[in-house]
């Protein structure tokens, strides 16, 4: 395996900023045209690299284009420039529990989340026992979701995520879930993953939560990376600019 | 052939998910799957009281079979239309439904459509099973005919796949395309010989003959929709029980495969910007 994981090679990200958009046929053909918009670039010409076998932190303010990023390393969006290349298996957790059928049982819900994460049947199988074992919600796996309390709901699905087992982790704000003794066990498991030498992406807000489990770390800020490398200067700097000043 | 690869690989991801809209679709009722047999009923039952007794409509009696029951012949031409009709119609609206889905996960969308495609398929199956029930009850000896007839419901299943992986994209970007599709369907329903049979559309075409000094008559135009020629090969298999129209065969063979090809065609293009267009 090579050094590194991930390589974001100068991508760039567009959106439009619709003034109008015609999403209907009627509006279209009245209107003569699809939409009037202007071009709004959410990453411009990020480029860095994630080492193997870090864990590795996305830092900045509300509308950084840290989700931007996200989407695009979790192949969701696509940039419109540059290219995001990985070694190994990737996947993404954006969200917990992401088509769960409420009517269905929790049993069938592991595997329908599983294999929409991209676990084979095989692969839950195995996993099962650890999963529901994860999860706590043992005694209940055998009903229907919709009766699960909000906290086992995302118990549940953070548990089946978690088991992907992928080279690379790419991870939004969900580590805040369940309560402290559930957390506790999350960060177990992503300690248990850096030593297995596996890679981790994270999202947060929570700086002391960066700091602690995050040894590389990238600054964006209105699309463009400001600062990149080991993680407590670059959180330091972030920080440093969030004060201005003002209070120095 | 890539792509061909990609999706055979999200294979077991389509099984759940259509098993997940099998599971999930009666969950609490009391019929449970009974339930998809109730609306095909239905309209036979309406069908058969007012084109059987009062308009009178008196389709050909099965050859060589010999069955002359309006209800029996009706369904054999309503299942195959009303699997099409709702897979286009699910399909259609696959990709918005899971839109939650489309936005936080990456997978191989095509399985949303196709999905769709299985779960209608399945009840579809079942509804067939109960018409062969029927079909043997009222004398027609129909068991040489079933692998010909599970062919055709592939065949018929290839077509309606495709149609909804174009639909499905254009719904996306436009969502009048479903309301646009439902009357659409309803047109395409009376343009096929569903409810009367392709004789009185014979008749009349020989009454105006060549269209505007052309040989094109309206027969020839009329038989250009594929459904027309599904519907004729279910009922020669089924009701006739003899060997489909070899020309029926190979145009709902063709059409089938231009159908599914555009279809994927189309979605494959279009598969990248969905989360971003939704």
């Amino acid at each position: 395996m090579s050094d590194i994981a991930v390589r974001v090679d100068h991508v760039s990200k567009k959106f439009r900023l619709y003034h109008e958009r015609n999403q209907s046929l009627k509006s279209t053909i009245m209107r003569g045209r699809r939409s009037v918009h202007e071009d709004f670039w959410a990453l411009k010409d990020v480029g860095f690299e994630v080492p193997t076998g870090s864990t590795f932190g996305l830092i900045g303010s509300n509308g950084s284009g840290k989700s931007t990023l996200l989407k695009c390393l979790a192949k969701i969006y696509y940039p419109e420039k540059g290219t995001i290349s990985y070694n190994g298996r990737i996947a993404a957790l954006l969200e917990v529990g992401s088509g769960f059928h409420p009517e269905l049982s929790g049993r069938e819900n592991v595997f329908l989340n599983g294999s929409i994460l991209g676990m084979s049947k095989k692969e839950i199988t195995r996993k099962f026992d650890e999963i529901v074992d994860f999860s706590g919600v043992e005694e209940f796996i055998d009903q229907p979701v919709k009766n699960y309390s909000s906290g086992m709901y995302v118990r549940l699905g953070f548990a089946v995520a978690i088991n992907v087992d992928p080279d690379v982790l790419v991870v939004d704000e969900v580590l805040s879930v369940g309560d402290a003794d559930f957390q506790e066990k999350c960060r177990q498991k992503f300690i248990d993953f850096k030593e297995a030498g596996k890679t981790v992406i994270l999202v947060s807000h929570a700086m002391n939560s960066v700091q602690e489990m995050c040894d590389h770390a990238a600054w964006l800020s209105h699309g463009d990376l400001v600062m990149m490398g080991e993680a407590e200067p670059t959180i330091n700097a972030y920080l440093s600019s969030l004060h201005g000043g003002a209070q120095h | 052939m890539r792509y061909l690869k990609e999706v055979l690989d999200s294979r077991e991801l389509l099984a759940n998910l259509t098993l997940r809209e099998i599971r999930g679709q009666y969950k609490r009722t009391i019929f449970g799957q009974l339930w998809s047999l109730v609306n095909p009923l239905a309209t036979m039952l309406v069908y058969t009281i007012v084109f059987a007794f009062i308009l009178r409509v008196a389709p050909p009696p099965g050859d060589p079979s010999g069955l002359d029951i309006f209800a029996v012949w009706l369904l054999c031409g309503l299942l195959p239309w009303a699997f099409f009709s709702n897979t286009v119609q699910q399909g259609m609206g696959s990709i918005i439904a899971n839109a939650g889905l489309v936005q936080k996960v990456y997978f191989s969308r095509i399985v949303l459509p196709l999905s769709k495609v299985g779960s209608v398929g399945y009840n579809w199956l079942f509804e067939m099973g109960v018409l062969v029930v029927v079909l043997v009850l009222c004398g027609s000896f129909v068991w040489p005919w079933l692998p010909g007839v599970l062919v055709m419901m592939v065949v018929l299943a290839m077509f309606a796949a495709g149609l909804a992986l174009m639909l499905a994209v254009a719904n996306v970007h436009f969502r009048d395309t479903q309301w646009f599709m439902s009357i659409v369907m309803q047109i395409w329903f009376y343009l096929t010989p569903i409810i009367y049979p392709l004789s009185l559309v014979e008749e009349q075409s020989e009454i105006y003959d060549g269209l505007l000094g052309t040989d094109i008559t309206i027969l020839d135009i009329y038989r250009l929709n594929p459904l027309e020629r599904f519907v004729a090969v279910f009922r020669q298999l089924l009701y006739d029980n003899r060997w489909p129209d070899f020309g029926d065969v190979l145009f709902c063979t063709v059409s089938a495969v231009v159908a599914l090809l555009i279809g994927v065609w189309v979605f494959r293009r279009n598969e990248r910007g969905l989360a971003e267009a939704l």
